[in-house]
């Protein structure tokens, strides 16, 4: 018998666990780790742009201005790569009634989330701490951008962790949609600033607007022409809703 | 009580339709340990699952106002990157029983040893088969559902998992698929047969031996 939601939540820690055990191994380095790559290859990055002497798009900080495109797109990009393969790589966990398959999904998303919010924190804090950026004017509207990204990340995975198990070619298909990402969703430069015909495809892309959400939370003036929050949130709730709703549907159907 | 009502189950296994079950409303005794028998191929261990509610009918509702195990087979669901002790932890926890008693008593029952600390994949079928079940009878179910599960292991585990079942029947029952007759015979007071998608039920078990025999 299934005894409702603290049930559950305490199956989703477990899960949880489990999952940060395989991910990052059962020592603290491997955790350690999870944080430092994508520090490091942010890093990378923004010193790149430093040596070939590029200005940064918006503020004094080309650290900052970067960062906060390229962080908000890893979260996203995490989490639906992540997600993608919460049912498939879970099958064995079915053998315990007491799991559901979504409780797979939902500790991914978890563990990801956990895992950013410690790499947000280290980054901007670190930025701040070595004088390379201001303190973010509005704290609270960056934490909204971070549920939103969250939100989108778990519509899109949630959705490609179904198609998964129609085909483990999906796999290749989530890396050919993410991709273009990166030059798609304004990490190295301003989407207002861009010709008119040029907005009027890059607004279809989401991520775009949640960096967008982002830099508003961060900047004092940034003051985005594009941006329109109800767009990526109305995006992640459809895809949420096929997501779950297929995956509920499909049960009956399914052999263990 | 666990109870199917109106239950139809059926598949598609490369394009061939399987019906294991069709419309099937059964209640099954209370307090009664069950054996379940039924022809290769029948459908038990998908019965078993239904019960368990790791796989949900087709048609139709399965009532579960019990603790009810999942079907102990005999590899279990275990991840082999993880280690003995990780696995059990992960279990306990999932069912909200404390780890460290949980820990003792599938310890004592297994008897693995330094073993428990190693990645599952190094274990043989025979030792992973004494994790399992040490580790379903450690943790406090109403029922139990058993997949054959007695005829593993050499004969001291045999002997031991015996015993350990005959225990835990004094506190709880059992729903077990069996083709051995001793086996049924030992543990069972009422059986069940499934015989093409439908549900047989016997009060006797000697009457379940001689149809199953006539019919399987």
């Amino acid at each position: 018998m299934r005894g409702g939601v603290s049930a559950q939540i305490r199956v989703i820690v477990a899960l949880t666990l489990r999952e940060s055990r395989m991910t990052f191994g059962t020592s603290h380095a491997g955790y350690l780790w999870a944080v430092i790559q994508p520090l490091l290859s942010i890093s990378v990055l923004v010193g790149i742009f430093y040596v070939i002497g590029r200005q940064s798009p918006y503020g004094t900080s080309l650290a900052l201005f970067f960062a906060s495109g390229v962080l908000t797109l890893e979260l996203f990009n995490r989490l639906s790569g992540t997600l993608l393969r919460a049912y498939v790589a879970n099958r064995q966990l079915l053998y315990y009634p007491a799991i559901r398959e979504t409780d797979a999904l939902f500790a991914r998303l978890l563990l990801v989330v956990l895992t950013y919010l410690v790499i947000f924190t280290l980054f901007f804090g670190g930025l701040v701490l070595f004088g390379l950026a201001e303190m973010p004017r509005e704290p609270d509207t960056m934490i909204a951008a971070f549920a939103a990204t969250t939100l989108l990340g778990l519509g899109v995975g949630s959705v490609h962790a179904m198609l998964m198990r129609v085909t483990p070619i999906w796999a290749h298909v989530e890396m050919v949609i993410g991709r273009p990402l990166f030059f798609l969703s304004g990490v190295f430069y301003i989407p207002s600033q861009m010709p008119p015909e040029v907005i009027e495809v890059l607004q279809w892309n989401p991520v775009l607007h949640l960096i967008e959400w982002m830099r508003e939370g961060y900047y004092t003036h940034y003051a985005s022409d594009v941006f329109d929050p109800l767009y990526p949130v109305a995006i992640a709730l459809v895809l949420l809703a096929i997501g779950l709703g297929s995956e509920r549907m499909t049960r009956r159907w399914r052999a263990a | 009580m666990i109870a199917l009502d109106q239950v139809s189950k059926s598949y598609f296994v490369k394009g061939v339709h399987k019906v294991v079950l069709d419309e099937v409303s059964f209640q099954l005794p209370e307090r009664k340990n069950v054996a379940l028998m039924g022809r290769n191929g029948a459908g038990k261990s998908t019965l078993l699952r239904l019960i368990a509610g790791t796989e949900m009918p087709t048609q139709g509702e399965i009532v579960r106002e019990e603790r009810v195990s999942w079907p102990m087979g005999f590899s279990g669901g275990f991840n082999g990157n993880m280690t003995g002790v990780e696995n059990i932890r992960f279990v306990a926890r999932i069912y909200g029983q404390p780890s460290e008693e949980v820990l003792e008593r599938v310890e004592a029952f297994a008897e693995l040893g330094p073993s428990l600390d190693l990645p599952i994949a190094t274990y043989s079928s025979g030792m992973k088969a004494r994790l399992a079940f040490g580790l379903s009878l450690a943790i406090d179910f109403d029922t139990y559902l058993i997949d054959e599960i007695t005829a593993v292991g050499d004969q001291r585990f045999k002997l031991k998992s015996r015993a350990a079942l005959g225990k835990a029947v004094e506190t709880s029952r059992v729903v077990m698929v069996s083709h051995s007759p001793s086996v049924v015979k030992d543990f069972c007071e009422v059986g069940v047969l499934l015989y093409e998608g439908q549900l047989y039920y016997y009060d006797q078990i000697d009457n379940l031996l001689a149809d199953y025999r006539r019919f399987c």
